[in-house]
């Protein structure tokens, strides 16, 4: 599967990789966007299985790439990966069509609890 | 509402065991150090229903140990920006769990890092609480401090 990590801070792509490798998800192609204007691009371009994306962003929000990509039709199942892990951010993140919304600081088993079923 | 410094390190102590200390090798000693020190500062805006800031302050040497065990690399390979994106991140992760314990609603700026403390404008606050500890031999501090109405936090 083809995975789309976006997120503006380089540690944190990787980090969020390295998650993805200890939580066993090993073999699964990872592709990167810097901010939520190259996440709508790229999965557009690349068509993800699936997107994991940090919520604020410079050009565009992760909540406001979203929401372009579900306007436009695209479907692509989409996780956010978040410092803020709030009630009010997880209720818009599921209207704007997320599937689930990981709080920072992550574990490798919140992962696992998250994306097993889509990865798995 | 407002967050203590007991809040903060039950934050940074998460932070670190997450990502900092994941072997239980390198952990954040919750003892103030001999010598504090804000060789870079990183923080992130907090405004709306309150307004201030949420910080991050290290020493150089601790800046680039943690960029290096964020990126897993030696410490001697890290670049400023490295340095720049980790503390910066650092104080992005800190900076969103702090807010879950601010007056609502409130929005999240984007992270920056100052390494000109002393003479920083944006630095200027009113500090509501602060967690001092020792990372690796060196000062790590977290604090937040709250702008007077009005103040610039962008």
């Amino acid at each position: 599967m083809k995975i789309l990590i976006a997120d503006d801070s380089r540690v944190m792509r990787q980090i969020v990789t390295r998650t993805l490798r200890q939580a066993g998800y090993d073999g699964h192609e990872l592709i990167e966007a810097e901010d939520g204007a190259q996440l709508v691009e790229k999965t557009k371009s690349e068509s993800p299985d699936l997107v994991l994306s940090d919520w604020n962003m410079p050009n565009m929000t992760g909540i406001e790439a979203l929401r372009a990509l579900r306007a436009s039709g695209n479907n692509t199942p989409f996780g956010f990966v978040t410092s803020e892990g709030t009630q009010e951010m997880r209720d818009t993140a599921s209207a704007g069509g997320a599937i689930f919304l990981i709080a920072k600081p992550f574990t490798a088993e919140m992962f696992k609890e998250q994306l097993d079923s889509i990865l798995g | 509402m407002a967050p203590t410094g007991d809040d903060l390190q039950q934050i940074a102590e998460q932070v670190w065991a997450s990502y900092l200390d994941t072997d239980g090798e390198k952990p954040l000693v919750p003892l103030p150090p001999d010598k504090l020190s804000r060789d870079v500062v990183a923080g992130v805006a907090v405004s709306g229903a309150w307004h201030g800031l949420v910080l991050v302050a290290c020493s150089a040497a601790a800046s680039k140990e943690a960029a290096a065990a964020l990126l897993g690399m030696g410490s001697d390979e890290v670049s400023d920006g490295d340095v720049d994106d980790a503390l910066g991140e650092l104080a992005n992760v800190i900076g969103g769990n702090v807010k879950s314990l601010l007056p609502e609603p409130c929005t999240l700026g984007l992270p920056e890092v100052h390494n000109d403390a002393a003479s920083d404008p944006w630095l200027i606050g009113d500090e509501i609480c602060r967690f001092e500890a020792t990372w690796m031999g060196e000062p790590m501090e977290v604090s937040v401090l709250e702008k007077p109405q009005g103040g610039e936090t962008e």
